[in-house]
C-alpha cells in the first residue's frame, strides 16, 4: 500500500494519517476488499504512534470507508463518494496553489473562470 | 514477461531432470516390489521388523509390510514429481538439488532397510531366530546418505537458475519533493503461525513437565522444539517498508529481526511470481546473494543490489513497491 505524507501539513497528525489513506483508497491504489496491513506496520512507516493510526482507522470506520473484522484485520469496504474524494483532491490542489503562491480566493477565480469558458 | 536469454537447452534441463527423476522412481519401486516376491517363499510370516538395542529382534511383522515400503515411495515421490512438473517454466537449480537428494536418499534408505531385513530373516523359520543387527542400520543410514549426496551432486548438473535476466523496468512513481511518500505491505502463512504456536506450547509442557520431574529427559525436547518454535514463527510472517530510507524488512509476529538495506546499495526492483516449488520450500531459501524469502506463493518483490546479488521477498502489491523503489533510488543517484 502507497502512502505519501505532506511534510508541510499543518493539520494534526491523526487527520494527516486519515487523509494519506483515503488518498489510497480514493486514486484506488487499494480497492474494496483489499486488506490494509496491521496498523502497527502503518505506524513504524509513517513513523508515527501505533495509536495515532488506530485513532484514523477508526474515523475511517466511522466514515464508513473501512471494516474492522477480528482475526482479519482491517479491509477496505467501499470508495468514497464522489464529494468526498474531491474534497480530498481539492485539498491538494489548494496545497500545490499554495506552493506557487496562489491562494484559495486565486483558485477559486481560476474554477469561474473555467466555469464560464464551458458553458 | 519474456526471457530473451533463455536457450532450448533450459527445456532439456527441465525435461532431463524430470525423465531421470521418474527413472528413479519406477526403479526403486520395481526392486521394492520385486525383492520381497524373489524371496517370498524363503521368508517365515511373520518375519522380524524390528531390533532392540542389543542387536536382537524384538518385534515381529506380517511379511505383506515388505510391500508398504514400495506404497510409501510411489506416494511420496508421486507427489513430488506431480508437483515439480506443474511449476511452469525452469525449476530451479537449488530446487533441483534438494529434490534430487531427497530422492537419492528416501530411495537408498527404502531398498537398504528392506535389504537388511530379507537378509536377516532369510531361510530362518521363526522369526524370532533372525540374524541380530547392529551395524548393519548403520551402514544403511551411511549408504542412504550417500545416495542424497549423489543427487545433490546429479541435481546442480546443468545450467543455474534461468532468470538472471534483468527484470522488465516497472512503470516509475512520480516523486513530490513535497511529500514523503512510503509503501508498506505484508505476507503471512497461517499455517506456519500455527506450527510455532503449537511447537512452543509443547515446548512448554515438556519444560513445565522435567521442573516437576515427570518426564526424565524433557528439556532434550522442548529445547529442539522452542527453537523450532521460534524459527516457524520467524518466517510466518514478514512486514516490508520501502521509504526514502531504503528497503526495510521484519520479520515474525513482534517485527523482530529486521533489516534495512539502504538506497544506495540497490539497484534495482522488479516484481516476479515465484513458487515454494521452485526455490526448494518455504522459509530462507537459496544463498546470500540469490536468496528468496518465502513466506507464501505468489507475487515477490525482487531486489538487485549494486553489488550483483539479488534478494527476492514474496510480499503483496510488489509491483507498486518495486516502482517506488525504483524511483527513489533513481533519485537518490541523481
Amino acid at each position: 500500500m502507497l502512502l505519501t505524507l505532506d511534510l508541510n501539513d499543518p493539520r494534526p497528525l491523526h487527520e494527516q494519517v486519515s487523509a494519506a489513506i483515503k488518498r489510497a483508497i480514493t486514486t484506488g491504489d487499494v480497492t474494496p476488499g483489499d486488506r490494509l496491513p496491521p496498523a502497527r506496520d502503518l505506524a513504524a512507516a509513517l513513523g508515527v504512534n501505533a495509536n495515532t493510526v488506530l485513532r484514523s482507522l477508526r474515523e475511517l470506520r466511522d466514515e464508513g470507508l473501512l471494516e474492522f473484522r477480528r482475526g482479519r484485520g482491517v479491509s477496505v469496504l467501499r470508495r468514497p463518494d464522489g464529494r468526498a474524494a474531491l474534497r480530498t483532491r481539492v485539498r491538494d490542489l489548494l496545497d500545490e496553489a499554495a506552493q506557487y503562491g496562489v491562494g484559495p480566493e486565486d483558485v477559486l477565480a481560476i474554477v469561474k473562470e473555467l466555469m464560464e469558458e464551458s458553458p | 514477461m519474456t526471457h530473451p536469454h533463455r536457450t532450448i537447452s533450459d527445456r532439456g534441463v527441465r525435461a532431463r531432470f524430470l525423465l531421470a527423476a521418474a527413472v528413479w522412481t519406477v526403479l526403486v519401486a520395481a526392486v521394492l516390489v520385486a525383492v520381497p516376491l524373489a524371496f517370498a517363499g524363503r521368508l517365515p510370516d511373520p518375519l522380524a521388523g524390528h531390533w532392540g538395542p542389543s542387536g536382537r529382534p524384538d518385534r515381529s511383522m506380517p511379511s505383506s509390510a515388505l510391500a508398504l515400503a514400495a506404497l510409501v515411495w510411489v506416494v511420496v515421490v508421486g507427489v513430488c514429481l506431480v508437483g515439480m512438473a506443474r511449476v511452469r517454466g525452469e525449476i530451479r537449480r537449488a530446487a533441483r538439488t534438494w529434490y534430487a537428494a531427497g530422492l537419492g536418499w528416501l530411495g537408498g534408505f527404502l531398498i537398504g532397510t528392506q535389504a537388511v531385513t530379507v537378509a536377516a530373516n532369510l531361510d530362518r523359520d521363526d522369526w524370532t531366530r533372525a540374524a541380530s543387527l547392529n551395524w548393519q542400520f548403520a551402514a544403511v543410514v551411511a549408504g542412504a546418505f550417500a545416495l542424497g549426496a549423489l543427487g545433490w551432486l546429479a541435481g546442480r548438473l546443468g545450467p543455474d537458475d534461468a532468470p538472471r535476466e534483468e527484470g522488465p523496468p516497472g512503470p516509475l512513481i512520480d516523486l513530490d519533493p513535497r511529500k514523503r511518500p512510503v509503501w508498506v505491505s505484508t505476507a503471512t502463512a497461517p499455517w506456519a503461525v500455527a506450527l510455532g504456536v503449537v511447537a512452543f506450547a509443547v515446548a512448554l509442557s515438556f519444560a513445565v513437565a522435567a521442573l516437576w520431574g515427570l518426564v526424565p529427559a524433557g528439556w532434550a525436547t522442548a529445547l529442539p522444539l522452542a527453537l523450532a518454535g521460534v524459527i516457524g514463527l520467524a518466517v510466518s510472517s514478514v512486514s516490508v517498508r520501502i521509504a526514502s530510507e531504503g528497503l526495510t524488512m521484519a520479520f515474525g509476529p513482534l517485527r523482530w529481526p529486521s533489516r534495512t538495506v539502504g538506497l544506495d546499495r540497490i539497484e534495482r526492483a522488479w516484481m516476479e511470481r515465484r513458487s515454494p516449488l521452485q526455490v526448494g520450500g518455504w522459509g530462507i531459501r537459496g544463498l546470500p546473494g540469490m536468496a528468496t524469502i518465502m513466506i507464501r506463493g505468489g507475487e515477490c518483490l525482487v531486489v538487485r543490489y549494486t553489488s550483483g546479488g539479488q534478494l527476492a521477498i514474496s510480499v503483496d502489491d510488489a509491483e507498486t513497491g518495486a516502482a517506488l523503489l525504483n524511483a527513489l533510488a533513481a533519485r537518490k543517484a541523481a
